[in-house]
């Protein structure tokens, strides 16, 4: 390879990437949180709701799990504005995460509504408990134990999916690093840093995940 | 009568698994239930406990008939009434000292030092003094029984009812959660016992009931009801549980 590499030429804008990394930690971030509350709301519709919604949630679960991200923002950004709804690119591409993680994040909730003990709560129930103290002693733990490590997950893939917001042009890490690469054409090292940021990222999510399950619900949860 | 059940009828989704169950219970005794699986056991001690709703028959504590329907009223029952399930049923999140502390803590509201001694001392006479900060998963089936039992004690109720306390235990364990319950009757406990280990059942009782399909076929002391029973249901379940 008959490469010169020019670090001089990209460290100068290192600043600028890591603001980028940040925008991306908040997409991921506010996606996520979004997300979640999404998928609660889905989840207990489906656990305990009438037959028309849980219809109508399933449609919007198989719907988002089964096109790619990219096309679903592509409807926001370029198809909602025939409909008179003008999202820029940013919202486009919050709301495009945040209804995808939603659809996934349903089925996580889904599954620990399910695995909550029957056993517990007859114990609970025998020993007097009313139902908001099952639900603050017995439910709520076991939700978060069993939910800790696949929502973990999620939110890791997550902060590396936000990189689709580029081709939007909105200037989170992989956009910026596009804008420098724009500038002085030094691919090899611009995107060499931007990989390292990414994995700097979700190495220090990784970790930091791991070590508040350990301590908060006593499991070594895999996170990643 | 300190418990009596009249006419006792109740079922699971339209199917009777209770027909007509009448029997008591005095301070101090201890009764047990004896009969094949599916015969309504652990049916009577769930009902006891408003975990499934009676659909015919009276149920009175000290005399006083108990509604069921009416929450204050089971939550009263539960006060009384402490059971103990086959499968520990211990919540997974806590250690043993707050699966046995977090009743009288937070349903009752008890004063928290007087609590946690007690629980302490609860945990120490089923002989699990050294487990107080273990989580269920780092326990023995026969300890996680044994902390189930200590919880159950722990409201002190007046009534202990025991479902299968040993049904899912290896056989070396199940000797020290019977000698947990030898204590406990020889304190005076009031007990009612599903069980299918006769001879302890035989050692501690002192009326045995037998059942099948939903109902009471056969009542009398231990002695008698093993060595002559006088149904012939209860004789071929009695041959065929003594031969082995």
């Amino acid at each position: 390879m008959n490469y010169t590499f020019q670090w001089g030429q990209v460290t100068g804008h290192i600043p600028y990437l890591a603001g980028g990394a940040m925008i991306a930690l908040q997409l991921a971030f506010f996606g996520f949180a979004i997300g979640m509350v999404v998928g609660a709301l889905c989840a207990a519709t489906k656990a305990y709701g009438p037959k028309a919604a849980r219809r109508l949630v399933d449609a919007y679960v198989s719907f988002f799990t089964n096109t790619p991200l990219l096309v679903q923002i592509f409807f926001l950004y370029y198809g909602l504005p025939d409909a008179g709804i003008f999202l820029d690119s940013y919202q486009a591409v919050l709301v495009g995460i945040s209804l995808n993680a939603g659809a996934y994040l349903t089925e996580i909730q889904r599954a620990g509504f399910m695995s909550v003990r029957r056993t517990e709560l007859d114990a609970a129930a025998t020993l007097g408990f009313s139902r908001l103290q099952m639900i603050r002693y017995v439910v709520v733990p076991h939700l978060l134990k069993t939910l800790y490590a696949p929502l973990a997950n999620h939110y890791i893939v997550m902060v590396l999916g936000t990189s689709i917001a580029a081709i939007f042009g909105v200037e989170e890490l992989t956009g910026r690093a596009l804008n420098v690469n724009a500038i002085n054409f030094r691919s090899f090292e611009i995107f060499s840093i931007a990989a390292g940021m990414y994995i700097t990222l979700t190495i220090a999510a990784s970790a930091s995940l791991y070590w508040f399950g350990l301590y908060a619900f006593r499991i070594k949860a895999k996170v990643f | 009568m300190f418990l009596s059940i009249d006419g006792l009828s109740a079922g699971y989704g339209g199917t009777r698994v209770l027909e007509d169950v009448s029997f008591s219970l005095e301070r101090g005794e201890i009764v047990s239930l004896i009969g094949p699986s599916g015969s309504g056991k652990s049916t009577v001690l769930r009902c006891l406990v408003g975990l499934v709703p009676p659909e015919a028959g009276r149920i009175a504590l000290d005399g006083s008939a108990v509604d069921y329907t009416s929450r204050a009223a089971v939550r009263g029952v539960r006060d009384r009434l402490a059971i103990v399930f086959q499968q520990y049923n211990l919540f997974q999140n806590m250690t043993a000292l707050d699966n046995v502390a977090i009743a009288p803590l937070k349903v009752k509201g008890w004063p928290k030092a007087e609590v946690m001694a007690d629980a302490k001392r609860l945990l120490d006479t089923v002989g699990l003094g050294d487990k107080h900060g273990a989580y269920p998963d780092q326990l023995s089936g026969g300890q996680q029984q044994r902390v189930a039992i200590a919880r159950a004690l722990a409201l002190k109720p007046d009534v202990l009812l025991l479902d299968e306390i040993t049904s899912a235990l290896d056989p070396e364990l199940v000797t020290e959660v019977l000698d947990t319950i030898r204590g406990l009757a020889a304190n005076g406990m009031t007990m009612l016992v599903v069980s299918h280990e006769m001879a302890f059942v035989r050692e501690v009782s002192s009326r045995v009931l037998f059942m099948d399909r939903g109902r009471v076929i056969e009542t009398g002391p231990p002695a008698e009801l093993f060595d002559a029973p006088r149904t012939e249901r209860a004789r071929d379940f009695v041959t065929k549980i003594l031969r082995h």
